[in-house]
């Protein structure tokens, strides 16, 4: 446990690191450029994570359902499609917004 | 993003990417349509037998989810869905970038879909009864909140159509982009090329496992996906449809009651 708050405090510090390289001209604004990267990574792992979760659950109700009734296991089978693209597109969203604070970067 | 881009197989000047290929998937639609069209017979071959096929599967799927009075709009519906699922896979090209990595086509077809399932309720129940609809069964005294938080959750439908797909086929196309990048000369195959021998074994090993990983994984997961997310837009467009079009049953299944079945 303190070894895992040793390694995020380090993680962390990283960014603050590169920024004490460069002589930046004074201004709060300016850590927020780095710091976007980290959370764009962070918010991508976190949102991958949680919609494998998700999808888990659908998939396994499903080939549930479909052993209990074979014979409605077309129908079964394109809601579950249908079900497992809505979760995924929660993880698209996220993808986008990292997308953006990668490539765009809003805020330098 | 200009470094890891491909150059662009076909392009016109002062006309942006995006717009030259719904053009040419514009082109090719249009002449298998007039191919399979042509000479329209009664016992079907060749290219009008393969589109005969593929409008009996949209037309099925209209009958599942909206019922038979759906059938007006198989058009619009088929159209959206084989200019979807020609963009997609025109995006697996490397040098072709297909209009649906772009927001403004994604964007194009998903207000298409929202004004046109707004038009068809509309045009179906009149627009003050499509509109009082939209509350749902709540007592009077939460209708006014009920319905703003309709009006909010049908703003988010295009928006969540324009986005899912965008970011689909983004993503593909940047990560098929970030291994082109990783196995050109500046990479994997110019450390194979470089003339050591640490770099001819590691760089011809990287370039192998990531061709074999990229044609063997990658290209039927990117075509798995473009299949899907034109399957998806298609299915939800019609619920959406099917969601204006059904507030008008609730009279007809009353009256549907009280009849004797017979066929």
């Amino acid at each position: 446990m303190r070894a895992l708050i040793l390694a995020a405090t380090a993680v962390l510090a990283v960014p603050g690191l590169a920024l004490a390289a460069d002589p930046a001209p004074v201004g709060a604004v300016n850590m927020i450029g780095p710091y976007s990267v980290l959370v764009a990574g962070f918010a991508m792992a976190f949102a991958a994570g949680l919609c494998a979760l998700g999808q888990g659950r659908a998939v396994a109700s499903a080939v549930d359902a479909m052993a209990r009734q074979p014979g409605a296991a077309a129908r079964i089978q394109t809601a579950m499609i249908i079900g497992l693209a809505l979760i995924e597109s929660l993880a698209i969203y996220v993808l986008v917004v990292a997308m953006i604070l990668l490539f765009v970067q809003p805020i330098k | 993003m200009d470094v890891i881009e491909h150059p662009p197989i076909f392009h016109l000047p002062g006309i942006p990417d995006h717009v030259t290929y719904t053009w040419i998937a514009m082109a090719l639609l249009s002449v298998l349509a007039f191919v399979a069209s042509r000479n329209v017979q009664l016992v079907p071959r060749g290219m009008q037998n393969f589109f005969e096929v593929v409008l009996e599967q949209f037309q099925q799927m209209i009958d599942d989810v909206i019922g038979p009075e759906g059938r007006p709009y198989l058009p619009l519906i088929a159209t959206l869905g084989l200019f979807i699922l020609v963009t997609n896979l025109m995006s697996l090209v490397p040098g072709a970038n297909g209009p649906t990595t772009s927001l403004n086509t994604t964007a194009a077809c998903a207000l298409v879909v929202f004004f046109a399932y707004h038009w068809i309720g509309v045009r179906k129940q009149g627009a003050l009864t499509y509109l009082a609809h939209f509350t749902g069964p709540v007592p009077l005294a939460l209708k006014p909140l009920m319905f703003v938080i309709e009006v909010i959750s049908h703003l988010a439908r295009p928006l969540s159509l324009t986005l899912r797909l965008f970011g689909n086929m983004f993503g593909g196309h940047v990560l098929i982009a970030i291994i082109f990048f990783l196995m050109g000369f500046n990479g994997l195959l110019g450390w194979a090329l470089s003339g050591s021998a640490i770099g001819a074994v590691g760089g011809g090993l990287g370039t192998a496992v990531m061709v074999a990983f990229t044609v063997g994984f990658l290209y039927p997961l990117k075509i798995l996906v473009s299949f899907l997310q034109a399957f998806i837009f298609v299915m939800l467009t019609m619920l959406y449809i099917s969601g204006a079009i059904e507030e008008a049953e609730h009279g007809e299944h009353h009256g549907g009651e009280h009849q004797p079945a017979h066929h």
